[in-house]
């Protein structure tokens, strides 16, 4: 398994998913607009070897895990695995936790740089998209930060922007786990909370940050798990936080209790800028560390980005955990990629009015990340789009089989649809659209028969057809 | 009157249309548009804007994007009055341009 990114593009490079660009690329929208395009285009990573203002031993990774291939060669799969197959390894792995170990000292400490020494402009942050509110320094990073009251330690993925030498907006939304953390144990007591944003760690470590893990959960031993093998963490310059060792950079701050900053507008996951600005966190950096030629990662975020392989991965096996735990007879939950973590297709036994409700208050009662749920039933496989359309378009009766829950205080700011008065109140909607049939329909006299060959056919005939099929003369 | 070359170029963000007075000290939040490693560094400052072109006043331009980024065609001539601070008070997740009315009220003239 992977012990930095540095192993990690060294495996890409050997399948296939990694291009390395030697011409002089400018930090300034052009890095940006090549990985966007790359994503979109479902390319390899990009390695940027030279960067335009910047020496070449600084480089930039961008666009890790954009595609189901490096996702599946992150966790040691053939790069052509399904995505069901990719959705199933972690499945099995992810119960699985191995604490990290802390060490004395690693490559993230090559170089340290304290208090007037530091400049975040020496680094290659680059300005992403034309009309961002700023160079995100924060986009494949990992912010950890700790619970004084729990001793829990949250390892999250949050956007922050340069703000100035020493000073970093954030967005982790205030329904996150830092941004409960934050306003619920050092707002409220007016203390700065210390914070680490990691940059270029292990990949797992960055899969770990980036997934829907529940609040409290040790993700370092989630991590550890789902590698095979723990972490290795060191302690911070200035504070108590410990960080992977073989991270490539490290940016230690305090998070203000009581100061604030312009952060965004930013081009978000869900694949547009949607005018979320002005509400972040600033936080004013006390060190910052890193190895020696430092390589910057980032996420091109839009549309296909990395969030459309793995935070839809861990928020559907996180959705259907969660159904299980509420006794819903869930059997699959897919977030399909092009839904850009809005969507979840989910099969169960059997559908219902009782069943839709159910679901919509289970999956909305914290948070509400997910805004349009299809549920569907056992003979539709839910990573097939082209099946779930049909049952949508055939099955989901226009009048009596759309469910829709309201809520205030808990709503996604960045769901594009949103109004800028909805998204000031975190006000929004989830639906639910029931492509099952009603349980009180008769299956000998009303539920209608699927014309389909599996479905339509007496099961001789269709031996029949199968065992002669090259006969009829079809190659295939 | 100084040359095109030595004027400083700065964008700002507004959340409104009429959010920007023109001939009124306005607390604002600028980003510099200056080429080279420190572009983008922001600044919080009290600034009068006029929408006169740069060349006609010799001042700086402003540029304006609105809440989602859009560059907007007009721009102004802007004259930096003075600073508020970096480290702006205010809570966190709360309105940052309520704060920076706030900085600017508190601030000596």
């Amino acid at each position: 398994m992977f012990s930095d990114t540095r192993d990690f593009m060294d495996a890409l490079r050997a399948s296939g998913d990694l291009h390395e660009i030697e011409k002089e690329v400018h930090w300034d929208l052009e890095l940006g607009a090549i990985s966007r395009l790359a994503c979109e285009k479902d390319g390899p990573a990009l390695w940027f070897k030279r960067i335009t203002d910047y020496p070449p031993e600084i480089t930039v990774f961008s666009n890790p895990m954009a595609t189901w291939r490096r996702v599946a060669v992150t966790f040691g799969l053939a790069p052509d695995s399904s995505v069901k197959e990719i959705y199933a390894e972690y499945e099995k792995r992810e119960g699985k936790l191995i604490p990290p170990l802390t060490v004395q000292t690693g490559p993230c400490k090559d170089v340290v740089k304290l208090g007037k020494e530091i400049d975040l402009f020496d680094l290659p942050a680059p300005m992403l998209h034309d009309g961002d509110g700023g160079r995100y320094l924060g986009t494949w990073d990992m912010a950890v930060s700790y619970d004084p009251e729990t001793q829990w330690v949250n390892w999250g993925m949050y956007r922050f922007m340069v703000y100035g030498s020493r000073h970093l907006t954030g967005f982790p939304r205030p329904t996150s786990h830092l941004g409960k953390v934050f306003q619920e144990h050092y707002v409220a007591k007016s203390k700065p909370m210390p914070m680490a944003l990691v940059i270029g760690a292990d990949p797992i470590s960055h899969f770990t940050a980036a997934a829907t893990y529940h609040i409290g959960g040790d993700e370092a031993a989630l991590a550890g798990g789902l590698r095979g093998a723990p972490v290795e963490l060191v302690r911070c310059e200035t504070s108590e936080l410990l960080v992977p060792a073989n991270s490539e950079i490290i940016i230690e701050c305090e998070v203000l209790p009581d100061c604030v900053g312009l952060e965004g507008p930013y081009g978000e996951y869900p694949g547009y800028r949607t005018g979320e600005m002005g509400n972040g966190i600033l936080c004013r950096v006390a060190a910052m560390t890193h190895r020696k030629n430092p390589i910057l990662t980032v996420d091109a975020t839009g549309y296909r980005d990395d969030s459309s392989t793995i935070t839809a991965l861990t928020g559907a096996i996180a959705i259907k955990h969660r159904l299980e735990r509420h006794g819903i007879p869930v059997l699959d939950v897919n977030v399909p990629r092009e839904g850009a973590v809005h969507m979840a297709v989910i099969s169960v036994n059997y559908g219902g009015e009782q069943v839709a409700r159910a679901i919509l208050e289970t999956l909305t009662s914290r948070r509400a990340l997910i805004s349009k749920i299809l549920l569907v039933e056992p003979d539709i496989d839910v990573y097939d789009m082209g099946q779930v359309l049909h049952a949508f378009s055939t099955k989901c009766h226009p009048a009596h089989g759309i469910y829709v829950v309201h809520y205030e205080g808990r709503a996604n700011t960045l769901t594009p649809c949103y109004s800028q008065g909805e998204r000031a109140m975190q006000k929004g909607a989830s639906v639910l659209y029931d492509c099952t049939w009603p349980g009180e329909w008769s299956r000998e006299w009303e539920v209608p028969v699927k014309a389909t060959f599996e479905t339509i056919f007496p099961e001789a005939v269709r031996e029949k057809i199968l065992s002669e099929w090259k006969n009829y003369g079809f190659k295939e | 009157m100084a040359s095109k070359s030595e004027q400083g170029v700065w964008e700002t963000f507004v959340r409104r249309p009429g959010d920007l007075k023109e001939g009124v000290e306005t607390p604002m939040v600028l980003r510099d548009l200056r080429p080279g490693r420190k572009k983008y560094q922001m600044r919080h400052v009290i600034a009068m804007v006029t929408r006169q072109t740069p060349e006609t006043t010799g001042s700086d331009e402003l540029r304006i994007r609105t809440v989602v980024g859009v560059l907007l065609p007009e721009s102004y001539a802007i004259n930096i009055l003075r600073d508020l601070p970096m480290e702006l008070p205010g809570i966190p997740y709360h309105d940052f341009y309520q704060a920076l009315k706030r900085a600017a009220a508190e601030s000596p003239g």
